[in-house]
């Protein structure tokens, strides 16, 4: 008698959660904004060609700028995710902003651990063009101690008007602040869509090489 | 007459067809006089150059090595059956399997002018006699048993980090430490060990349970033969088939063995 093949059991997608921290403060309005909100259709489009990280990927967004700071999307699937779009005005609440994603980090882990659902490191992608108006000082701390207990993968990316010193200060010194060339924010985004897929298609134990920054210069 | 039969075997996952790398996985048995048998799976870590050698080497070393510890016993004790190991005894038989491991992956390292962490994976071991099993494990993958008259079980919990792809290899500086150590004071009719390749098909990840109707296939694949090593037709097909790549594109190897009294 020929035999079965072995049957599968079906076990939750490992999740791979990614915070989108980005600036709309009045000084973002124009074409800046509305490459970011054209960015962040680009990421979902791109997530949404790779089944794996379709599957894997959860997106949140954090707004710093028009209305304060604003979770305007809690985490959500990459089919459920439906792309804003960013209106700009006001300040630039970066160092709230900021605590108010590490907080959010930790809740969603939380929440994984109730429904025994694995999880990748989780990245969280801060987007700014200018420098912060409240206390960033501790925050800068929070990510600093964050990415040393592995908690978090913190990622500044400065667009041109960005006080660089102050985000070199707030990023971790091992990944410092990256320089978007222009308003390409087309290809930071494809960037970003590459990087998470290859996260979360990642083999346990492997560590991750990122593709290389085509969009933007490391900023020394 | 109690005899094992046994069959290891690794196949490249997709993923790695894809970016040009061998199979990183390894695993093999051997079946030794007196009802005894010892077997290994190693996964080399993807990120490490040259880990395909490193899994191979430490499977064959860790076999050698306990096949050794078997052998002298015999020959100083002749007519007796090697004895279930303690749970102490064994810790140490391995972590000295390990501390040889270590030494010949330096030299290998050296051969090969890379660092030892290059040749960086996780390793399974078992040795089981007609009494008992005793395992190990350093990383992830996996062994499941069957005791006669009994449920599938899972020897050891999988080492994780917090994150999905995080583990420990024989190379990492915690491997002892993060070593687990386990035995059985009965012997199981069926062993079965994996790579981590085949983790999220075959347990429940939620509380790691083994889930049967994966195990119970292979278990009828071998009680289907005499031979001491079944034809391995359908077990390649198996790791090799369109179902189980599109589930994992990791290597998969699974070894084997059930025992016949």
């Amino acid at each position: 008698m020929p035999v079965g093949f072995p049957e599968f059991i079906e076990n939750p997608e490992n999740r791979c959660p990614v915070i989108l921290l980005l600036d709309t403060s009045a000084s973002m309005a124009g074409a800046s904004i509305e490459a970011l909100n054209e960015g962040i259709q680009i990421f979902k489009q791109n997530l949404l060609e790779d089944e794996q990280a379709s599957l894997s990927v959860d997106v949140a967004i954090i707004t710093f700028g028009n209305q304060g700071v604003q979770c305007i999307q809690d985490f959500v699937g990459v089919h459920d995710f439906l792309p804003p779009t960013l209106q700009t005005g006001g300040m630039t609440p970066m160092g709230a902003a900021i605590d108010q994603a590490l907080n959010l980090v930790e809740t969603r882990k939380q929440v994984y651990r109730q429904n025994h659902v694995d999880y990748y490191r989780p990245w969280i992608f801060l987007i700014t063009d200018g420098a912060p108006t409240d206390d960033w000082q501790a925050a800068s701390t929070h990510v600093r101690s964050a990415e040393q207990q592995n908690k978090v993968s913190f990622f500044a990316v400065a667009v041109e008007g960005a006080n660089l010193k102050v985000l070199r200060d707030i990023a971790p010194p091992h990944r410092p602040p990256i320089s978007l060339h222009g308003l390409n924010f087309r290809e930071l985004f494809v960037w970003l869509s590459a990087s998470v897929k290859r996260v979360s298609g990642s083999k346990v134990g492997e560590a991750v090489a990122l593709p290389a920054v085509g969009w933007g210069e490391v900023v020394s | 007459m109690t005899y094992w039969k046994t069959i290891a075997r690794s196949c490249r996952g997709i993923a790695h067809e894809q970016q040009g790398l061998p199979c990183q996985d390894a695993a093999d048995c051997r079946v030794l006089p007196n009802g005894v048998v010892v077997g290994a799976v190693a996964d080399g870590a993807g990120s490490a150059r040259l880990s395909d050698v490193g899994a191979q080497r430490s499977v064959d070393l860790v076999l050698q090595g306990l096949s050794l510890i078997v052998q002298e016993f015999e020959q100083r004790h002749p007519g007796k059956v090697f004895p279930v190991l303690s749970e102490s005894v064994a810790r140490q038989v391995f972590t000295q399997l390990h501390h040889c491991l270590m030494a010949e992956l330096a030299m290998i390292a050296q051969a090969h002018q890379c660092e030892v962490k290059d040749l960086a994976c996780t390793l399974l071991a078992f040795l089981a006699t007609p009494q008992g099993l005793a395992a190990m494990q350093i990383g992830d993958g996996f062994m499941v048993v069957r005791l006669p008259d009994d449920a599938y079980g899972l020897v050891f919990e999988p080492d994780k980090g917090e994150y999905s792809n995080e583990t420990t290899f024989v190379t990492s500086t915690d491997a002892v430490e993060a070593m687990q150590v386990r035995v059985l004071a009965e012997t199981p009719v069926f062993v079965c060990l994996a790579s981590d390749g085949l983790e999220r098909v075959a347990l429940r990840v939620r509380d790691w349970l083994p889930y049967p109707p994966f195990f119970q296939p292979l278990e009828e694949y071998l009680s289907e033969t005499d031979a001491a090593e079944p034809p391995p037709d359908y077990l390649e097909a198996f790791l090799a088939s369109a179902q189980l790549n599109a589930r994992t594109s990791d290597d998969k190897t699974l070894l084997l063995a059930q025992l016949v009294r």
